[in-house]
């Protein structure tokens, strides 16, 4: 037999959906007229913006307007929770009480409750005390929200470590933080850049969230073309592709570093 | 050089059980001598060495090293490991960083020496433990042999004042003890103070001044190499060198 018993079986799933998709677009009558036409001007149109400009010229559409606002906000992102994620790390492996209780408390308090509702608090709540911006309230909320991951997956990645690389640092005479610094954290960080990429696809996924206060990113602008045009799958299929388009070229990025530094093993 | 007085070291493990790795450990070693200590594992030889870097704390006792008990709260303790080199079982190079950044890194970030410097005492070192020629490689690359060799240069490269063994040769293939044994005895020959956690006989006999016997954290049997092998006089003394020798 050509096919085994287990692709008999996906092909008949997939038999089953197709089927069904032609008899809902079909059969059951829903009559989609696709607009595909409206989408290269969400991306880029010629034309004049204000009625100042008086020669036309080439300018970004809403979509690429936000997708780029979507890029800001998760590179700074990626940024703080690099830097929050290594502190909360090592204060996890702290031989102080207080310190590996608090960076415990934050991981799991963060960890354990949605990033929708953290955003709001940090808008609504924290935002308006401290009067940040949608976008620091924003970027914000993201940074801490996979932070928190990043804390847990650098903590593993220290353990990870031999403890005679520590041993022979302290030896030498470094100091525990020139030691971290030096020997732990680069070896620690070449072994987790593969749990990192996939925190960090994550993040830019989930910045999608931050539309809800109204930060005009790539979800959001999607959502406002929907409702000028009503043309839902096209608009949203083009949003899918270029959220992929960052994803994967961030997984490509890190495809590359590590084959970078493979060079001394 | 270094006394120890009345070291007390116990370990707890998992379940909760006390191992006594040292029990009321006294000894005194002098500038310039070389010392090896032999014992059955588990007889707390390791963590003699150890304990003098404090790479384990000691429950109770002093290590006075030039007059100053490093056991004290307020004495630096990596000032005190510069002075004392170690080298490990298993090498424990840094594996991200090249042969010659090996050698150089703690030179340039603890004893701030400048670069051109620390590079020319490294290719020095390199040099005299015979394996210059690999300076840009990494210790990946490396065979067993070699990479500890690289380690002593490593740990030579900060001048210590002591330089401790533990178990230098024990992991290696035996065709590269010897590699490494000609450079420990070369050091010895120099003068440099040395504690040595060995079975390597040989070694104890060419170059030491002194062998200590360990068994249960104590001392059972001390004095030259040449005691040892014509008339040592316990039996567990006896009864271990008749199964190494």
């Amino acid at each position: 037999m050509v096919f085994g018993k287990r692709s008999l079986i996906t092909l008949a799933v997939l038999a089953v959906i197709l089927g069904w998709v032609y008899y809902f677009l079909t059969v059951r009558g829903i009559t989609y007229i696709w607009h595909w036409e409206q989408i290269p001007q969400l991306l880029f149109y010629h034309g004049t913006k204000t009625a100042a400009e008086t020669t036309p010229s080439l300018h970004l559409g809403v979509l690429m307007i936000g997708f780029i606002l979507t890029l800001k906000i998760s590179a700074v992102a990626i940024i703080f929770a690099i830097v929050l994620g290594t502190i909360v790390g090592i204060c996890r492996l702290s031989s102080e009480p207080i310190t590996r209780a608090l960076s415990i408390t934050f991981v799991e308090l963060i960890r354990n409750t949605p990033l929708l509702v953290q955003i709001y608090i940090i808008y609504f709540f924290v935002g308006s005390m401290l009067r940040l911006s949608a976008f620091t309230a924003g970027t914000a909320a993201l940074a801490i929200f996979e932070g928190a991951y990043v804390g847990e997956i650098v903590r593993a990645g220290i353990q990870s470590i031999h403890k005679g690389q520590m041993e022979a640092a302290r030896s030498l005479g470094m100091s525990y933080a020139k030691a971290m610094r030096h020997i732990i954290l680069p070896q620690a960080f070449k072994r987790i850049i593969p749990p990192l990429a996939g925190q960090f696809i994550s993040l830019i996924k989930d910045s999608s969230l931050v539309s809800v206060i109204a930060l005009a990113d790539l979800m959001f602008q999607g959502q406002q073309a929907v409702a000028r045009t009503y043309s839902a799958f096209e608009i949203y299929f083009t949003v899918a592709a270029l959220y992929l388009i960052m994803t994967s070229t961030l997984s490509m990025a890190t495809q590359y570093i590590e084959r970078r530094l493979a060079v001394s093993d | 050089m270094i006394r120890v007085k009345h070291l007390y070291k116990t370990f707890r493990t998992h379940n909760r059980k006390e191992v006594k790795a040292l029990v009321d450990f006294s000894t005194h070693i002098k500038k310039g001598e070389v010392v090896v200590i032999i014992g059955p594992s588990g007889s707390g030889k390791s963590t003699f060495l150890r304990c003098l870097n404090r790479l384990e704390e000691v429950d109770s006792g002093e290590i006075i090293i030039d007059g100053q008990n490093i056991l004290e709260k307020r004495v630096d303790i990596n000032k005190v490991r510069e002075e004392l080199g170690m080298v490990f079982q298993h090498f424990n190079l840094f594996p991200h960083k090249t042969v010659l950044e090996n050698v150089t890194l703690s030179q340039l970030i603890v004893r701030k020496r400048n670069k051109e410097k620390a590079v020319k005492i490294a290719q020095e070192l390199l040099d005299k433990v015979g394996i210059l020629e690999k300076e840009n490689v990494y210790p990946s690359q490396l065979s067993g042999g070699q990479q500890q060799r690289v380690a002593i240069a490593r740990a030579l490269a900060m001048q210590p004042k002591i330089m401790m063994f533990d178990e230098a040769t024990s992991a290696l293939d035996p065709e590269m003890i010897g590699e490494v044994l000609e450079v420990m005895k070369t050091l010895a020959r120099e003068g440099m103070t040395m504690l040595a956690v060995t079975h390597e006989m040989g070694f104890a006999r060419e170059v030491s001044d002194r062998v200590i016997f360990m068994d249960g954290g104590q001392i059972v049997e001390e004095g030259t190499a040449e005691h040892f092998f014509k008339n040592p006089t316990h039996d567990r003394t006896k009864l271990f060198l008749s199964q190494i020798l």
